[in-house]
């Protein structure tokens, strides 16, 4: 095992489903310790499955990856106690109070009776669950029952964490306050975190690198600002009073412009940085005898760079995908818990 | 292993303990056979023979229909504690396939807990609530002959130690299989639907292949063929023998007991090797 290794190493990573769905095909990337990892995709795109192979889930049909230095194919049962897993679905016995489920997870791991109790209480009491840990899982809310997920999967202090959606169907709040979690165990434990996400802005806002997955490959990676940027720039949208005259010749003509298009009486530009051309373009138009009626600045969000480099915000899929099943689940879920 | 094992373990009973709507309707099928079908059924093919067969042919007669019992309801209610060790047990693989469909197994799964304990776990867990009701119907079938008005059990020879652990033997044996193989089953297959399907195809030819509740006499040569070698049947001759005397049984209760680990080994085997296969860490 060497000792300068990555958190996370995926080495080309392939898996087909039943000889024929290339869910994932041929993905690469590595995380570096203690990094907040971002790995998104449009729905179907593979993350599910890339992830169930990273935390020794599912083997991969061809490729290699790498988890905390060990060899995840080779090591599955040692990969486990090294990682923590949030799934997509939720995983709590909803029977089994908060506590239970906590104290049998810490259990699973081999720990004993008196240890999984402390440690569930040191869980309950971090994750806010204190006052509800002797509630029946199926009674607590969402946004509870994600903490109690999460609560589950840091039961053996995990120092690499694997999120699948933490955060699918929680309501802002709800997302902001999961994410504090997540912040402050990283902040005390220094943990890797691998996660998936469809909202971009948290994948903005947190992550320190992202990869974007599209058809089981990997379309982009970087830092979401050096993804922004390879956008091009700012989109600035001036509007005239009247077409004609076209100020196409006039505007591309300004410092800074990379691409602009023409829509009746409205010029879209990419370019470098909106504040600096704002002005120049305003002067540089009024000079020409057209008015201007409005300016909007845009800055590329990660919601650009995702349709940049997917092409649309979401897939026509041909059955359910994970997320849909995800929440099919949780509807069965619900319904059946409500009536026991 | 162990802390893992007693870990699963303990969820297990709590859930058992969480629900005493299944175990209120797990009382209520042997109830209804013992108090109804037993009841109703009691045939007596002495009362078809001519006035004035000889007291020692009907004897004879009696003896060979109903190898050595007393009477049908003695005969069939110990037929009826190895049709509970096995009808109980089917639960037990509908609640692994209802803990995929939860998230609950894939969270177990998660963890290093070796699949010895994720099996081993439900099993030993799992087999208490069938044994408990098997021998809720022995009592309660013995019960029954001390109420008046209603047949029961009754025990015709003293049963020693020896009978007593061989009884507590064949019930655990039995229902330890069944519950293996049911079990089994819930880790292959991850459809309600499907399961349901296998069960019935596997339970009622075990059942009525077994002469847990036909008369012996009254079954066709060819059942009788078969029959011997069904572990159902081996598990209630142990019984019978150890209430109702030898004389009509060709072996001793230690060889259908030998027999009935026989089956269960083979079957312990093979589900095991099927289950380590389906649940290595890595699928
Ligand atoms: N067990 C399976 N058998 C066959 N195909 C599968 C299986 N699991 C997933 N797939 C297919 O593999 C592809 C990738 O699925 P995956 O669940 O990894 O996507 P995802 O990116 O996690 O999607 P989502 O955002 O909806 O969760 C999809 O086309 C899906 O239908
Ligand atoms: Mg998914």
């Amino acid at each position: 095992m060497a000792e300068n290794h990555g958190a996370i190493l995926a080495e080309d990573l392939v898996k087909v489903y039943g000889g024929k769905v290339r869910a994932v095909d041929g993905v690469s990337f590595d995380v570096r310790p203690g990094e907040i990892f971002g790995f998104l995709g449009p729905n179907g795109a593979g993350k599910t499955t890339s992830v169930s192979m990273l935390s020794a889930g599912l083997r991969p049909t061809s490729g290699r990856a790498v988890v905390d230095g060990l060899e995840v194919s080779r090591n599955p049962e040692q990969v486990k106690r090294h990682i923590g897993v949030i799934f997509q679905e939720s995983t709590a016995d909803g029977d089994l109070t908060g506590r239970e489920n906590l104290e049998i997870a810490a259990g699973a791991y081999g720990m004993g009776r008196a240890e999984s109790r402390k440690r569930a209480d040191e869980l309950l009491e971090k994750m806010h669950l204190g006052d509800s840990s002797e509630r029946y899982a199926k009674t607590y809310s969402g946004g509870m029952r994600r903490r109690l997920e999460l609560a589950v999967g840091l039961v053996h202090q995990p120092r690499i964490l694997f999120l699948d959606e933490p955060t699918l169907g929680l309501d802002p709040q709800g997302r902001a306050g999961f994410w504090e979690f997540i912040q402050k165990i990283r902040q005390e434990n220094g943990t890797t975190v691998f996660v998936t996400t469809h909202y971009l802005d948290e994948a903005d806002t947190l992550c320190e690198r992202i990869a974007i997955i599209d058809h089981g490959k990997i379309v982009a990676t970087g830092t979401p600002t050096e993804l922004k940027d390879r956008l091009g720039g700012d989109i600035v949208t001036i509007k005239t009073a009247t077409e004609n005259p076209d100020m196409t010749g006039v505007l591309h003509a300004l410092p800074g412009v990379n691409s602009l298009q023409k829509k009746d009486a409205s010029y879209r530009v990419k370019c470098a940085s909106g504040e600096t051309f704002v002005p120049l373009a305003v002067e540089a138009v009024s000079k020409a005898g057209v008015g201007v009626t409005g300016v909007i600045v845009k800055r590329p969000s990660l919601d650009e760079v995702f349709l940049e480099f997917t092409g649309r915000e979401y897939r026509e899929e041909e059955g359910p995908t994970a997320t849909d099943r995800a929440v099919m689940i949780q509807r069965v879920q619900q319904n059946l818990r409500g009536r026991r | 292993m162990l802390r893992e094992f007693l870990a699963l373990t303990r969820r297990e009973f709590i859930k058992l303990r969480r629900n005493p709507q299944a175990i209120f309707t797990s009382l209520l099928l042997p109830l209804l056979y013992l108090l109804l079908f037993g009841q109703g059924f009691n045939i007596n093919p002495a009362q078809y023979l001519p006035v004035g067969t000889p007291p020692g042919v009907i004897q004879d007669i009696l003896h060979s229909y109903f190898r050595g019992a007393p009477n049908y309801y003695s005969y069939f209610s110990a037929g009826m504690v190895g049709f509970v060790a096995v009808t109980a047990t089917l639960f037990l693989g509908a609640n692994v396939i209802f803990d995929k469909l939860f998230g609950v197994f894939k969270r177990t799964r998660g963890t290093p807990a070796p699949s010895a304990a994720v099996f081993g776990s439900r099993l030993v867990a799992g087999s208490t609530q069938p044994i408990a009701l098997a021998f809720f119907v022995l009592g309660l079938a013995v019960l029954f002959d001390h109420v008046p008005g209603l047949k029961g059990l009754q025990v015709t020879q003293s049963v020693g130690v020896v009978g007593v652990i061989y009884v507590v033997l064949a019930i655990v044996l039995l229902t330890l299989m069944f519950a293996t193989l049911f079990l089994t089953f819930g880790v292959l297959i991850d459809v309600p639907q499907t399961y349901f399907a296998a069960v019935n195809v596997l339970n009622l030819p075990v059942l009525l292949t077994s002469d847990a509740l036909y008369p012996w006499g009254s079954m066709p040569p060819w059942l009788q063929n078969i029959s011997q070698y069904n572990p159902v049947s081996l598990a209630v001759n142990v019984l019978r023998e150890t209430f109702f005397g030898s004389s009509a049984y060709p072996y001793s209760p230690a060889v259908y007991l030998l027999g009935l680990l026989a089956w269960s080994a083979v079957l312990i085997g093979i589900a095991l090797a099927l289950v380590r296969r389906a649940l290595r860490p890595l699928e």
